[in-house]
């Protein structure tokens, strides 16, 4: 831990915190007392089958959501108790979402479907924004609609749009769901920079090999944590 | 991304390790931020690609929902027109038949005397009268061909008559004439152009001073002054009728009629009912019906309009969704697609403004025979009232769409 922390009177904290959280719809527990910890700059993996609460923790993780009951702190902020606008701020600020399905907006070409997020964020910035996607490898498919791109395409895109504000946090909901081993490849090996680099990720996925690719694994069952695996890299 | 950039914004990676820099602008991330007028500027120009994208890129929603505007719009202008124009048509039509007294010859007689008017004028009263407009009917050859001529007070007339059409100039002196545009066209006559007249054993040479347009019967006539007329015919002093404009109306015009043929010999006078007395009622029940129609025309539109919104917007839910994941407030949301509205109003209030009008100018000139007048505010207003409409039609269903709960983008698979 760097000495500078300590001067700076802000210890050096985890990036994330879940403490006993439950989500409930109905009597269903999507969640049931989950804690978990990640430090920052971990790959963290998560797995399980259908179901099983994986998506309910991103929703909660990603501040889309709130959950029932326990104890969520990100970034050394409590969630638990803030107004919708408040978490609207940390999500915009904090986190960078992937998705299985992609979500671009179909009449937005690439370049613009990521200065949105921009937009929402802070300042908008063309130049760094075909950056962005010069990193994913599409700078020659900026000025396409979502509607002419492959779907590793728009996964890229996605990713481009997703890391454009430099957020802390990286959640990606099966972002190799619906992409060929090719481009599942090159989502990885992005994935791999943005680690390298020091960002949190926590990856959602069905494929082992794909899990396996981070440094830490955890499997969920009816919303419980029921293994951890340690990869050792 | 240059290295110097990733270290002055990098919140989670600047560097690869957990250094002390990335962690201090993530808990900060309020340093990042430009200076606010720039991002204002920037952000604006953003906001207005996106709005242009959404409109040029999304066409055949663009087109329903323009369509939805554009109706409403085009039917409210076109009534409207009309609405304004009526009373300025009636108006001339009753210029026309201004004359509300009218002066025949006695049954037996050919013609009213000249020397009558003196009489006449006397009962009416200096005061009450407003014109007089004595005619005299001659059949005269062109070319060998007949045409009915009339003779006239043309100073009179011109008063009485200030909807005659005149291409060229009005006769300003003996020797001039005004020709009816059929009978100018038929012969092949501009304005300047001599002509001449045969009228039994006399012919004479005019010049056609100008070519009368009236879109009615005076467009077959020739008109020239009454000593002209006279000359030509060899008589004087004989009318076939006089128009008396006088300023009596209703029964007092009646009374007026029967001392005129009391007092005088060799006429007949009768009343004439003015437009205005008789179709004043039927204007006004018009007008009414008119705004009864744009009143319903409007509430259809609101509701077409914010159906479309509504249906625009649950159509974008999932686009909707996204936008807050990514950190839009919901008044951002709002303003957004009300923005959308304010253009798609604008744009469809100027369609409809023109189409309007094409409609307003087809039934005038079916109905009226003449066009429709030009009134300038009434696009600028239709614009205006299209677009509030839009904005108020959609103030509802933008509102609840921003309601969107953003964690649907992960959940919709
Ligand atoms: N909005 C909701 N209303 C009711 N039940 C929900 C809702 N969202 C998720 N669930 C339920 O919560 C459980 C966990 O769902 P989810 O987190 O999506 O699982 P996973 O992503 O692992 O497939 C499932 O049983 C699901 O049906
Ligand atoms: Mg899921």
């Amino acid at each position: 831990m760097p000495a500078e922390d300590e001067e700076k009177g802000e210890p050096m904290t985890d990036l994330l915190e879940l403490q006993n959280v439950s989500k409930t719809y109905g009597g269903l527990h999507a969640l049931a007392s989950l804690s978990l910890t990640v430090p920052r700059g971990q790959w963290l993996s998560v797995v399980g089958p259908s179901g099983s609460g994986k998506t309910t923790l991103m929703n909660i993780v990603g501040c889309l959501d709130r959950a029932s009951s326990g104890r969520v702190v990100l970034d050394g902020v409590e969630l638990g108790g803030l107004r919708s606008r408040d978490l609207t701020e940390i999500r915009r600020n904090t986190v960078g979402l992937i998705f299985q399905k992609f979500h671009l907006i179909p009449h937005l070409t690439a370049v613009e479907n990521v200065m949105t997020a921009q937009y929402y964020h802070s300042m908008v910035d063309e130049a760094e924004a075909l950056a962005a996607l010069e990193r994913v490898g599409l700078r020659q498919r900026a000025a396409h609609l979502p509607s002419q791109l492959s779907g590793g395409e728009q996964q890229r895109v996605c990713i481009a749009r997703a890391l454009i504000n430099y957020p802390a946090l990286i959640l990606a909901d099966e972002p190799t769901g619906n992409l060929d081993a090719d481009n599942e490849e090159i989502v990885l090996e992005i994935f791999r920079g943005l680690h390298a680099e020091g960002t949190t990720l926590i990856v959602v996925t069905h494929d082992p090999t794909v899990a396996a690719q981070g440094q830490r694994e955890i499997a969920l069952d009816h919303g419980r944590l029921v293994k951890e695996v340690f990869h050792g890299r | 991304m240059g290295a110097d950039k990733v270290d002055g914004k990098a919140s989670g990676r600047a560097g690869g390790s957990f250094n002390n820099k990335s962690i201090e602008t993530a808990a900060t991330g309020a340093q990042r931020r430009p200076r606010p007028a720039a991002r204002t500027l920037k952000s604006q120009a953003m906001a207005w690609r996106m709005l242009r994208a959404s409109l040029t890129r999304r066409r055949a929603r663009v087109v329903i929902a323009l369509l939805a505007v554009a109706i409403g719009a085009t039917a409210l202008s076109a009534l409207a027109a009309i609405a304004i124009d009526i009373p300025r048509q009636m108006a001339r039509e009753m210029r026309a038949y201004g004359a509300n007294l009218l002066i025949l010859p006695e049954p037996g007689r050919q013609t009213v005397p000249a020397s009558t008017t003196a009489q006449i004028d006397g009962l009416v009263g200096d005061g009450d009268l407003l014109g007089r407009a004595p005619y005299r009917y001659q059949t005269v050859r062109i070319n060998s061909q007949p045409y009915l001529a009339a003779g006239t007070d043309l100073a009179a007339v011109r008063q009485v008559s200030p909807y005659w059409q005149v291409e060229g100039e009005w006769p300003s002196r003996d020797g001039q004439l005004l020709v009816g545009a059929d009978i100018a066209a038929w012969i092949g006559l501009a304005p300047g152009d001599g002509v001449e007249l045969e009228m039994g054993d006399s012919k004479q040479r005019f010049t056609a001073s100008g070519v009368l347009s009236t879109g009615g019967g005076e467009d077959s006539l020739i008109v020239m002054g009454l000593e002209d007329l006279g000359q030509l015919a060899g008589e004087s002093g004989q009318y076939d009728l006089i128009e008396y404009s006088v300023a009596v109306s209703g029964g007092d015009v009646e009374a007026l009629a029967d001392r005129v043929n009391a007092t005088v010999s060799g006429v007949s006078a009768a009343g004439v009912k003015r437009l205005t007395e008789s179709d004043a009622y039927v204007l006004g029940l018009l007008k009414s019906l008119l705004g009864l129609i744009a009143v319903i025309v409007l509430a259809l539109t609101m509701i077409g309009v914010s159906t479309t919104m509504m249906a625009v917007v649950a159509e974008r839910r999932a686009e909707i969704a996204l936008r807050k994941a990514l950190g839009a407030s919901n008044r951002s949301v709002e303003r957004e697609f009300l923005g959308e509205a304010l253009a798609l109003g604008a744009l469809g209030g100027a369609l409809g403004a023109a189409l309007g009008h094409l409609c307003a100018e087809l039934i005038s000139r079916n109905v009226f025979h003449r066009h429709i007048g030009v009134t300038w505010w009434l696009p600028l207003v239709a614009v205006v009232a299209s677009t509030a409409v839009a904005w108020a039609a959609s103030l509802i269903p933008v509102r609840r769409a921003a309601e969107v709960d953003p964690a649907i983008v992960l959940r919709e698979e």
